[in-house]
């Protein structure tokens, strides 16, 4: 049994929890451009590591709060507990971060090109007023700002 | 039928643990009684998600900080405050009173994000006490329940003998068990099996 520090609740019992998986996997959103086979390597396909590994966890019968977990799956090992949506701060678990085969897939870069193509209409309309209608046709989603 | 669906001076159903009698078991050494239970029958029970904006308001209706301190209860008189979360606590109030609790803190924060959601009958709070309740709710709970780790005005959400309940400590050894109301009558057996060795007695 883990003993899991959550980070709302303080320490409890791992039979609380709910594990969530692996962490950090970037969805590709609306984005085409990759071929079935990139897109199942972001669906189906997860790590297995002998070493540490981020996962996501969920405190399901205390807080129902999702947070992500540092874990070394051979010694069960939480080195480090940290918010969704942030990285890591422990140099190992960085590390772990930045040494997945995942951030070198084609569904993970499509991720971010459709992060940066999603920031770019909302800035567009409010530097050229012009250009408003074409900004907008391009992401209808983002339509409606002030 | 039209009380029932629109009057406010609604007449309270039938509790969660009504009928049940006859469970009492005495101390095996004849001594005091370990574990005595008792049914807060229709105790109003709002669900209040927010964030900090909302608390002046919550506090001119309860006189209760919101949001408390995690895992901590904050009380005024009948009224109290459990933490459920980050941004989500549950408001106890006086039986009878909660919808138009609610009614009024919804008014008074009209436009703002929030929820505020009657649960008056989707839970049951039970009254465990005696000077065997920490040795019984230890049996079925992985929480440190010693006095100094768990004491007055703290708060937990956790399983109960894989019940999910919310279990709030208001003295030393007495607490409040707040579980589902279809999962009432499980964890009243389940207490009364768990205190066999204590005695117990359900005061319905």
């Amino acid at each position: 049994m883990l003993i899991i520090n959550c980070p709302h609740c303080g320490p409890r019992e791992e039979s609380e929890f709910a594990c969530g998986g692996e962490a950090h996997i970037a969805r590709p959103l609306a984005e085409n451009s990759i071929s079935d086979a990139e897109f199942a390597d972001y669906l189906f396909l997860r790590d297995n590591p002998k070493g540490l590994f981020l996962e996501r966890w969920r405190h399901s019968a205390g807080c129902r709060r999702w947070f992500n977990i540092a874990r070394d799956t051979v010694s069960h090992e939480i080195i480090e507990v940290y918010p969704m949506g942030a990285l890591p701060r422990k140099k190992d678990a960085l590390a772990t971060h930045a040494a997945s085969w995942r951030r070198d897939t084609a569904a993970e870069k499509a991720a971010e090109r459709a992060a940066q193509k999603a920031q770019k209409p909302a800035q567009k309309p409010a530097q050229k007023p012009a250009r408003q209608k074409a900004a907008a046709k391009k992401a209808p989603g983002k339509r409606g700002g002030k | 039928m039209a009380d029932i669906m629109t009057g406010d001076a609604m007449l309270p159903g039938r509790s969660a643990l009504a009928g049940r009698a006859g469970m009492n078991v005495a101390a095996p050494d004849g001594g005091k009684t370990g574990l005595r239970v008792q049914e807060v029958a229709h105790i109003g029970k709002i669900n209040i998600r927010g964030t900090k904006s909302i608390a002046k308001v919550i506090w001119n209706h309860t006189g209760c900080d919101f949001p408390p301190a995690n895992n901590m209860v904050s009380s005024a008189g009948a009224r109290h405050i459990v933490w459920l979360g980050p941004d989500e606590a549950l408001l106890l109030c006086e039986a009878g009173m909660e919808r138009d609790l609610r009614r009024k803190i919804s008014a008074d924060l009209a436009g703002q994000h929030f929820a505020a959601t009657n649960v008056t009958d989707a839970l049951c709070v039970l009254k465990v006490e005696g000077p065997d309740v920490r040795a019984v709710l230890a049996k079925g709970c992985a929480l440190d329940l010693h006095p100094g780790k768990f004491g007055p005005g703290q708060c937990a959400q956790t399983v109960l003998a894989h019940a999910g309940v919310t279990i709030i400590a208001t003295d030393e050894n007495c607490f409040l068990l707040i579980c589902r109301t279809s999962f009432a009558p499980y964890t009243l057996d389940w207490l009364q099996d768990a205190a066999l060795e204590f005695g117990f007695v359900f005061q319905g």
